[in-house]
């Protein structure tokens, strides 16, 4: 049966090649599409892993007279003890400039013994960083004053870079090797996507923000009762403003997540309905010209007809034929679609791939299939004696 | 001869309405993507309000070390300090405006907290850039030299922090916990131009930072206005003599380099595409030509199989021509005038989709003061790939035709 409708395809494949090329086009687009939204999806699915309500970040720039180590690290203390001193204030914490939503992006390459050369985020975080954003740990401990006295630097990494770097052993008490420095991992926290709700979960590293460090650090994390309202926050701004000397910003996280989130769904939106309103373009085009090639074959059909054929059989020959059209056009398609996952193009998972694959190869099928529904529907209708009158 | 193409075109367009209207869909749908695109490319690039000099001014967004031993190299915008020591001293310029990007401190009014983007400027800033003032006027060399606290404030701010009152100049506006002066009020400039966007204009000298610091790295960028446009690249050759006698503050750098571009190059060549060596801007022409092409790639194909169509379906009327002695050539003719009607009728209901969704986008300030329009240059470009798309879409099916043989073209009746 596929044999022989594939032979009726080959008698005209002049005719059939555009169809074939725009079928193999429209699966690259929805390819693209699909890939965007699996993506997207995948990224949604996993948790947060912190908690951003009531959590303002001041960020500043370093006075010019704080220039030495010590009177950097002091100068944080001091803002600490301020912040502190407010009863609205639950918790403080200083972070470098790549804190959770911020647009700023900061990563190296580490190694371990077992794994040279992973690509990880590089997070500067004091001691508070955990409190304030609630993030979980799952095995160790986050940083504390005891670490002043710490021989080698101590870091605390994520799962993910945990399981990438050791292997998925435990890396408590493993050292890290960046620059020339050995950096000894104290503690394993839970993965945060720190980079908005739809972007993926990255490779994290965590350094205590020491006395060589404060001077580079301008951002403290608020953590804030809840019901803290603009009153407040104008009274936190002068007294930070006063103290520190220069310009200083207030935001608030949660908005910060909105405008991470806005910047992720909008290229999908637009990709959305592009996409879209290019697939009703085709989808129209296919009916039409599958509906006229159907009537140009009117004789063909009342031969059949006329030698016994049911209508639903000369229907389904039509249908299988638009199917085994849009077979070859996939097969095409897939050649090309299965190299990114092969080639590993833009560094996505290759399940992502696999997914949109399989997503956009059914996308295609069910709408070629809609298209031909009708028109193969009409064919059965024809009566063979009227059809072959005509002739 | 073209009367008569265009009343067949018509009784064409008139007898399968289905296929009509699956054509000018795709046709106008593509087009009214292609203006909407353009329209936002056109509003970015050409000398929109305040930056109507851009086509005799370059930009100094960014100054480059470069150390040759280890590969390393900053990136940063420059200092004030360089800016008005080098650059202000050029003698092409005519004009230097040099203003910090803006960054964004808080004010709080009524309670409720205001994000405002803060500028620091020269007193040229005005010159170069011509915004129009609402009330009062900017402030002066005296006054900034005096550093005296004055700022322009824009239009919106002024309604979000002053709320309806008729004038606002003599009053003060707290922010970023300074009080300033109100010295004028000048028409918003949309976020897409960072190098004249802000919500509040200051003077350089009152800024928390030391302007005078001797670093050639800072926060700063310049626009350097010529007298005239032939004088761009003279002025661009003066600065880049100037910049090859500077080296690096910091030692572990060997080479000092900083490119005077156009406004548009002055962008790209921050981003991945460009670097000191070139622009960037030919990568990124090819890049938009092949997604362009991609594009469009699929409509016109789809146009393509639809015109085969319906040209199949007109097999009798085209034997009776050829049979009467037609050449291939006129019918070929006859059909891609054909085609092209039917693609500017597409392109006619294109260019209204696009006039309204570009009001509704200006209506619902989907970006503020972002003003969309649909200019000559935009029209321009839309009615050429009108005729490119009409001309592909068309010759493949007409050819194909045309090489009907007579016998079966009546035949086939």
């Amino acid at each position: 049966m596929i044999s022989h409708l594939f032979k009726l395809i080959w008698n005209k494949k002049k005719q059939n090649f555009l169809l074939i090329t725009e079928m193999f086009v429209s699966f690259l687009v929805m390819f693209a599409v699909f890939t965007m939204i699996v993506r997207a999806y995948n990224n949604y699915r996993h948790p947060l892993g912190f908690e951003y309500d009531d959590v303002w970040v001041a960020s500043y720039m370093t006075p010019e007279n704080i220039q030495s180590d010590d009177s950097a690290a002091l100068f944080q203390d001091v803002l600490r003890k301020q912040l502190q001193s407010f009863p609205q204030v639950v918790e403080a914490g200083f972070s470098g400039h790549n804190f959770p939503f911020a647009m700023t992006m900061s990563n190296s390459m580490v190694s371990s013994d077992q794994n040279e050369g992973v690509m990880t985020n590089f997070y500067n975080a004091d001691d508070n960083y955990l409190k304030v954003l609630n993030a979980k740990m799952l095995s160790g401990r986050w940083f504390s004053k005891a670490d002043d006295v710490s021989k080698s630097p101590v870091v605390v990494i994520n799962r993910k870079l945990q399981e990438e770097l050791f292997e998925g052993k435990n890396a408590i008490g493993k050292y890290i090797e960046y620059g020339g420095d050995r950096l000894k991992v104290i503690g394993v926290m839970e993965n945060m996507k720190d980079k908005g709700t739809y972007t993926p979960v990255e490779n994290g590293l965590f350094k205590r923000i020491d006395a060589g460090a404060a001077k580079w650090t301008s951002n403290i994390l608020i953590k804030v009762k809840p019901g803290a309202d603009a009153v407040f926050e104008g009274k936190l701004f002068k007294a930070l403003s006063n103290t520190i000397g220069t310009s200083v910003e207030i935001e608030h996280m949660d908005k910060k997540l909105t405008r991470q989130n806005k910047l992720s769904l909008i290229p999908m939106i637009i990709m959305l309905v592009v996409g879209g309103f290019l697939i009703i373009n085709v989808a129209l085009g296919l009916f039409g010209v599958l509906w006229y090639n159907i009537n140009k074959r009117r004789s063909e059909i009342g031969l059949r007809r006329a030698v016994g054929a049911s209508g639903n059989s000369v229907s389904k020959q039509l249908v299988g034929e638009s199917l085994v059209l849009s077979t070859l056009a996939l097969l095409i398609g897939l050649f090309f679609a299965i190299q990114f996952p092969l080639l590993k193009v833009f560094d996505l998972p290759a399940s992502v791939y696999l997914v949109a694959i399989a997503l956009s190869v059914a996308f295609i099928y069910i709408l070629v299939f809609l298209c031909a529904l009708y028109p193969g529907r009409q064919a059965a209708a024809i009566y063979p004696a009227v059809a072959l009158h005509e002739e | 001869m073209l009367k008569n193409y265009f009343k067949i075109a018509i009784a064409v367009l008139k007898r399968r309405k289905f296929f009509t209207f699956i054509s000018l869909f795709g046709i106008s749908f593509t087009l009214t993507i292609l203006i909407v695109a353009t329209a936002f490319i056109d509003n970015a690039t050409s000398d929109n309000y305040p930056e109507v000099n851009r086509d005799r001014s370059l930009y100094i967004t960014s100054v480059q070390e470069k150390g040759l031993k280890n590969h390393s190299q900053m990136n940063s915008p420059a200092s004030f300090y360089y800016l008005d020591r080098y650059v202000s001293t050029l003698k092409t310029p005519v004009k230097v405006a040099i203003s910090s990007f803006y960054a964004v401190t808080n004010a709080y009014i009524n309670n409720k907290r205001l994000a405002i983007n803060l500028k620091y400027t020269n007193d040229e800033f005005w010159d170069v850039f011509q915004y129009k003032f609402i009330e009062g006027k900017p402030y002066t060399l005296q006054q900034i030299n005096n550093g005296e606290h004055v700022a322009v404030i824009s239009e919106d701010t002024k309604r979000d922090y002053f709320g309806d009152l008729p004038t606002v100049v003599g009053k003060y506006i707290e922010a970023d916990n300074v009080q300033y002066r109100v010295a004028g009020v000048v028409k918003s400039v949309p976020v897409t131009m960072p190098l004249s966007y802000a919500d509040l204009y200051v003077p350089y000298t009152v800024s928390k930072t030391d302007y005078r610091q001797k670093t050639l790295m800072g926060n700063y960028t310049a626009v350097m206005m010529a007298a005239t446009k032939a004088d761009v690249p003279k002025m661009k050759e003066e600065y880049a003599a100037i910049v090859a006698k500077i080296k690096p503050d910091d030692k572990e750098y060997d080479e000092f380099i900083s490119i005077a571009d156009t406004y548009v190059a002055s962008f790209i060549r921050n981003s991945p595409l460009g670097s000191s060596d070139e622009s960037g801007i030919s990568k990124l022409v090819m890049a938009a030509s092949i997604f362009l092409l991609f594009f469009m790639l699929l409509p016109t194909l789809n146009l393509v199989n639809i015109n085969i169509s319906r040209i199949m379906e007109r097999s009798s009327e085209i034997g009776v021509r050829k049979a009467f002695g037609a050449s291939s050539s006129t019918l070929v003719g006859q059909f891609i005038v054909e085609n092209l009607i039917l693609t500017f009728l597409g392109c006619i209901i294109g260019i209204i989709i696009s006039f309204i969704i570009l009001q509704l986008m200006n209506n619902t300030n989907m970006i503020a003061n972002m003003h969309l329009t649909i200019n000559g240059t935009v029209l321009l470009y839309s009615m050429a790939a009108c005729i490119i798309f009409g001309l592909i879409s068309g010759v493949y099916p007409a050819w194909r035709m045309s090489r009907l043989q007579v016998v079966t073209a009546l035949k086939s009746q």
